[in-house]
This record gives C-alpha cells, structure tokens and sequence, in this order.
C-alpha cells in the first residue's frame, strides 16, 4: 500500500508478547505504521530495515540490556527513541537518557501518555530548528527577544535563571537529566554539583509558577531529572 | 628446710631467754625468771607454730632447771617446790600456745572465707552483669582464672558431643582432659586431681548442672599444688559451678524464650501478608476481571455513560493494583536490606510537589494546604523514596478523613533537623495504636469500605530510618491525625 510509505514508522521493541498486542492495537489507528521486534538483535535488525521514524524500547530484553541496544542505535542513527520502563529504576532511566534517549515512559503507562510523548517526540524531530516562541497556558518565552512573559507581564530573570528556562524550551516536553542541564548551562565541571541547579530551578519556579509548591511548568521527574510542559501534555 | 629452721630458732628462743634470765639473776628471784621463759613459748606459738611452742616450755623448763634452780649447772632440785613451778611453766606454756594457735588458725580461715566470698561476688556479679552466651562463658573463664589462679575450660553439650566452648589462653588442648570431661559430664560427678576418679591427672572436672540436667563442664588446672587446694577449695569450686551453671541456664531460657518469640511475630507476620494479599490482589482483580467481562459480553447493552463509570472503576482499580505490588516490591527491598538510597541535594518544595503531583487524580476537589519557609530549604535525601514517603502519608489522611477537610502539609528547618508534617483532619486514631500504625500489616479497626494494605507506613518508617530520621504520629489537639517526619539535615551543603 502506497499511502503507508508515507506514515511515521514506528518499531516496538518488547519480549512481552501482551505488551507487544496491547501497543499495537492501541497505536494502530491508521495514523503510524508498526513494526515490531522481540529482542535486542531483532531491533537492531530492523532498525536498519525499516528506517523507524520512532523506536518504542523496553529495557528489559531476554537477549541483551535495551540499553546497550540504545547505544549501538545511537551509534548511526538520530531517530527518537522512548524508552518504556518499570518503575523505581530511576537510574536505568537517567542512563537511558543521557546515552541518547528521548524521553522515557513508566510501566504502566496511560494511553493518553503514551500518544503525547510519541506525538511530542515526532514533532521535535522534525522540527530542526525550535520555534523562537513558547507559549503553554500562561507562560510565554520569546527566544528572538529574551523577553519571559508570565500572565501576561513581563518577567526580569537572571542571566543564568534566563539560560536554563532557554534550554527547557528548546528541549520542551523533553526530560533533561540533572546531568545534561549542569553539563549545558554551567559546564562538565559542575555535574557533580546538583546544589546550584536546585537553587536555580526553585527560583525560576518562584518567578513563573502560580504556586511553587504544585509546579505547572517545571516539572520534575524524581530521580531523573527536569521537564518543561509542551501543549501536548 | 623451714621445720629445720623453725626448731633451730626454737632453740634461739630459749638460749635468749636464758641469757636474759642470767642478765637479771642477781635482782630477781628465780621463780619469777618463770615468767621470761613463758614470753618465749608465747613468742614461739606466734611466730613457730604450736608444736614449736610446746618445745620451747619444755627446753625451758630444762634451762630454768639447769641454770637458775638451785643447787645450779645440775638438774638436781633440792626445794621441791620448784616441781610446781616447772609443772606451772610447762602447763602454761602448752595452754598458751594451743590458744594463740587456735586464734591464728581461725584468723586465718576466715581471711579465706573472704577471699572466698569475694571471689564468688565477683563471679556473681559478672555473670548478673553478662546478658548472652559469650560474655557468661568470658566471665566464667576469667573468674576462675582470676580467684584460683588457675586455667580454666568451658565445654558445652553441642548436640551429643561435648566441646571447648571457651577456655583461657593457655589451656592445653588434650584429648586426655576432654575424655574426663567426658566421663564427668555423663554421670554428673566430679572428676580429675583430687577426686576418686582420674585422680592422677592435673586438671579437675566439675559438672555444670541444673536440677539434674547436665549443661556441660568446668574445667580447672591449677598453677600449683592441686592436690592440697581441691580439699582447701571444695567450697568455693561448688559455688562457682553452681553459679555458672544457672548463668548458663538463665542464658539458654532468654534465648529460648526469644527465639519462640520469633517465631510467633513471623508466624503472625505471614499470616497477616496471606490475608492482605489474598484480600488487595484479589479486590481489584475482581473489579477489573468484572468490568472486562461486561464490556466484552455485554457490550452492546451498555450505555455511553455506564461503559464509561466501569472503565472508570476498572481504572482506579488498576492504580490500586500497582501501587499495592509497588509497596510489597518496597517492603520486599527494605526487609532484604537492598534499599540503596540515592542521596541527592534537594529542595523540599520540590518534594512536597512530586508527592502532590502523584497524588493529584485521588485528591479531587481536596484542599491541600501547603506550608513552607519562604527562603529555600535543601535536605539531603533520596528523592524517589521520600516522595514515596509523602504519597504514603497523604493517601492515609485521604482515607481516613472527611472528604471534604483539609490536608496539610508543613515542612520546617533548624538547620541540624528536617520536619515534615502532614496532617488531616480526621478522627485521628486511639492512643495505644500510634505507635503500631507502623508495624507492617497493622490495621486499626477502620470503618467498612476503606481498603488499605497496612503496609504503607511501615514502608515509610522504613524508608525514613534508611535515612537516618524518625516518623512519629500524634493526635493534633484540635482532632485528626499528624504525622512528623524528621530527617538529620547535616552536610546538605556539600552535595
């Protein structure tokens, strides 16, 4: 059929023959088209074959670690990767993601969820250069001007508060780990040094949150790191 | 040696005496020389001993006889009254020294006596003092080591075979001994160097035991002499085999007695998780099992709103399932140790965020009233857990109270200690309870219809002891309930 060549592909990667049934009734809408593998070879097989605009991978493969998987992907190809995950392995994750992947989901996972972060994922790759003006609810940020807008008045940040609020938009939606946004806004010598980033982040959420304590923006992901709310989600 | 000395002195003694008798002769009457001779035989049973004593009144008498008695340098007596007088002497002489003997004899026993009962004080209160097996057995060891100034081993029955269960550092170990301790240990008699049985060995054997039931053997090799010492130490060597052995005893009863206690809060403990999770595996499963099998077969039946409710409570309970697996996982993780904390530099806000934000589709139309320090607060911690912690409590005060009371949550520092509180307004729980909310799979008789696992706030004790803190509850005096969570807070600058 000609019209699925032009459907984002997206490749499952999972030993769980139910989670496999369950992942392809839920995505098969007619809007992607599905592939799947059972294990780290079998997806390091297709992603060359089926050129997968977007790559669903467990972590826990029978045959080889999902991570070591990420990496050898990672090796020649950009293409999104969400990581699906149990709970309570906080560090798989940050590993997961700073060897390269995108985002990643907690088993068990909502559909609703399910769908944003691979709508949220296509959209960023495909979008090479971000849009220089975030506006979710209402909080605004004006890349081109370095103008922060939080209900509808202008917002004075600091030099530093301002550059990390510039990473989480340009990354929007995406988990940073406390590691990417150390190594980005304050350099490979402060990624030991989690404290500055506390003392940043509580206060840019002073600034732009209506109530610091029940975050709406800046959302953190324990044990893993950062998020700034996209529209999708 | 000694008896050869102690005659030659006796001889000094009455040579003394004489010389002194002849200083004086020409002022005195020879009767009263009587009385010089009668200090050297008094001289003698203090410093020579009784026999000696004897001697020197009868040397005496002969001196007297010889020397000043006259016609003198004969032993001819020509007034025969002085036969009275050497008759006197030498009465005197013995009397005196079975006395001043018999007084020492006595002083002396009861400096034994006292050594005795000071040695078995010492052992007594050692053993009060030692609360399990090893430091009974040191005790034991060292008292004997110390009060008879011998060596000493322990053996104990392990099963049907005796062995070295303690000893002092220099007991041989010889196959010999272990036979006879043995032999003792059987027939509950003691055995070795002076006793009836093995009596050429070195060492002696006491059986240690209690109402007739052997516990095992007290070995003791003297430093010297055993033979005298055994009869000298009979009593002593009793007492401390009896003592030792209700030490043993007392020690093997505690233990016991633990161990049986134990096994009943296991038992109890594995009881209570076959009921909670039979009763919240189960629950949803029932739930989720039911709605499916509507949906599937009924399908077409259903109207837009009550397929909706169904999913909706299959959802719920879905949630319900997986935070109650999530809690065993936890609890299964604390109780095999393997909880290992990520410690991180976190603000507290963000914690109490995390903890709401998780919580946020069960809160409804719940208030939650947040209060924080207006200036930044940062606590060392392991994020993923303590949010767990939070979850924990704020699910308890949502089930446990009214729906429509508040919820609130304070946190507040003094620089050395972290507290949180989450309070709500609920009607808190009896007095005696506050303490066992914490025990795992304790449940408070709660109304019908609320389901918790008892597991919850155990996991949070667990998880906020990992940490080095202390969770408490208390009943706010205004009514509900207020759990206090407090977490040391030193070194959170340096992350």
């Amino acid at each position: 059929m000609p019209k699925e060549d032009n459907l984002p592909r997206i490749l499952i990667v999972d030993d769980e023959v139910s989670i496999q049934r369950f992942l392809h009734t839920t995505l098969d809408t007619g809007e992607y088209s599905l592939h799947q593998a059972e294990n780290g070879h079998a997806a390091l097989a297709a992603a060359v074959a089926t050129h997968p605009d977007i790559i669903l991978l467990d972590l826990g493969l029978p045959d080889m670690d999902g991570i070591e998987v990420l990496k050898r992907i990672r090796e020649w190809s950009l293409v999104p990767i969400i990581v699906l995950s149990v709970r309570d392995r906080e560090d798989d994750k940050v590993e997961a993601l700073d060897a390269g992947a995108d985002d990643y989901l907690s088993k068990p996972f909502g559909v609703a969820e399910l769908l944003a972060r691979i709508r949220g994922a296509l959209r960023r790759s495909v979008q090479l250069t971000p849009e220089p003006i975030y506006k979710v609810d209402e909080l605004e940020v004006d890349l081109s001007r370095r103008r922060v807008m939080v209900r509808g008045e202008e917002t004075q940040l600091t030099p530093t508060e301002y550059d990390l609020l510039r990473l989480f938009v340009i990354h929007a939606g995406k988990v940073l780990t406390h590691g990417q946004i150390l190594k980005q806004i304050w350099g490979i010598g402060y990624v030991e040094q989690p404290h500055v980033l506390r003392v940043n982040i509580s206060n840019l959420r002073r600034k732009i949150e209506v109530d610091a304590s029940r975050p709406h923006y800046i959302i953190t992901e324990p044990g893993v790191g950062y998020r700034l709310r996209a529209l999708d989600y | 040696m000694r008896l050869a000395a102690s005659y030659i002195s006796v001889f000094i003694l009455t040579l003394a005496a004489t010389l002194f008798c002849e200083a004086i002769r020409p002022y005195v009457s020879p009767t009263n020389m009587v009385m010089v001779y009668l200090v050297a035989v008094v001289l003698a049973s203090l410093w020579l001993g009784r026999k000696q004593a004897i001697l020197t009144a009868a040397l005496g008498v002969l001196a007297f006889d010889f020397f000043f008695v006259p016609p003198r340098l004969t032993f001819n007596v020509t007034d025969k009254e002085y036969l009275i007088t050497f008759l006197g002497l030498f009465g005197v002489g013995v009397i005196i020294s079975t006395l001043v003997t018999n007084v020492q004899d006595r002083a002396e026993k009861l400096k034994e006596r006292e050594a005795e009962t000071a040695s078995l004080y010492r052992l007594s209160r050692d053993l009060a003092i030692a609360a399990d097996k090893p430091s009974v057995l040191f005790s034991i060891v060292k008292n004997v080591e110390e009060s008879m100034d011998a060596n000493a081993a322990l053996f104990l029955a392990d099963g049907e075979k005796l062995g070295v269960a303690a000893a002092s550092n220099d007991w041989d170990v010889d196959p010999e001994a272990e036979k006879i301790a043995q032999w003792s240990f059987k027939s509950l008699r003691s055995a070795g160097a002076g006793t009836s049985t093995f009596p050429m060995s070195k060492m002696l054997f006491m059986p240690l035991q209690v109402l007739g039931i052997p516990l095992g053997v007290l070995g003791i090799n003297f430093n010297t002499e055993p033979h005298n010492r055994f009869e000298q130490m009979r009593h002593l060597l009793e007492a401390f085999s009896t003592q030792s052995a209700l030490a043993l005893e007392r020690v093997r009863l505690s233990q016991q007695a633990e161990h049986a206690q134990i096994l009943k809060a296991r038992e109890n403990l594995e009881r209570a998780l076959l009921n909670s999770v039979s009763h919240d595996l189960r629950t949803p499963l029932v739930t989720i099992t039911g709605v499916l099998s509507t949906i599937r077969d009924e399908e077409n039946h259903l109207s837009e709103k009550s397929r909706h409710d169904l999913v909706d409570t299959a959802w719920e309970e879905a949630g319900r399932l997986n935070r109650f697996v999530g809690n065993l996982l936890d609890m299964t993780r604390l109780e095999a140790g393997e909880l290992r904390l990520k410690l991180e530099t976190c603000d507290v806000q963000d914690l109490v965020g995390c903890s709401l934000a998780s919580v946020e589709h069960r809160l409804g139309a719940r208030s939650v009233d947040v209060q924080l320090p207006s200036e930044l607060l940062l606590a060392r911690m392991d994020l993923v857990l303590m949010t767990q912690v939070l979850v924990n409590l704020i699910d308890n005060a949502l089930k446990y109270s009214p729906p429509e009371s508040p919820i609130e949550i304070t946190a507040r520092s003094d620089n050395k200690q972290l507290t949180i509180e989450v309070a709500d307004r609920g009607p808190g729980i009896p007095a005696h309870d506050l303490v066992h909310i914490f025990d795992k799979f304790y449940r408070i008789s709660v109304p019908e219809g609320i389901s918790g696992t008892g597991l919850g706030l155990s996991i949070c004790k667990g998880i906020v002891e990992a940490h080095g803190g202390k969770i408490h509850a208390e009943n706010r005096i205004c009514g509900g309930l207020k759990f206090v969570v407090q977490l040391p807070q030193e070194g959170e600058r340096d992350a």
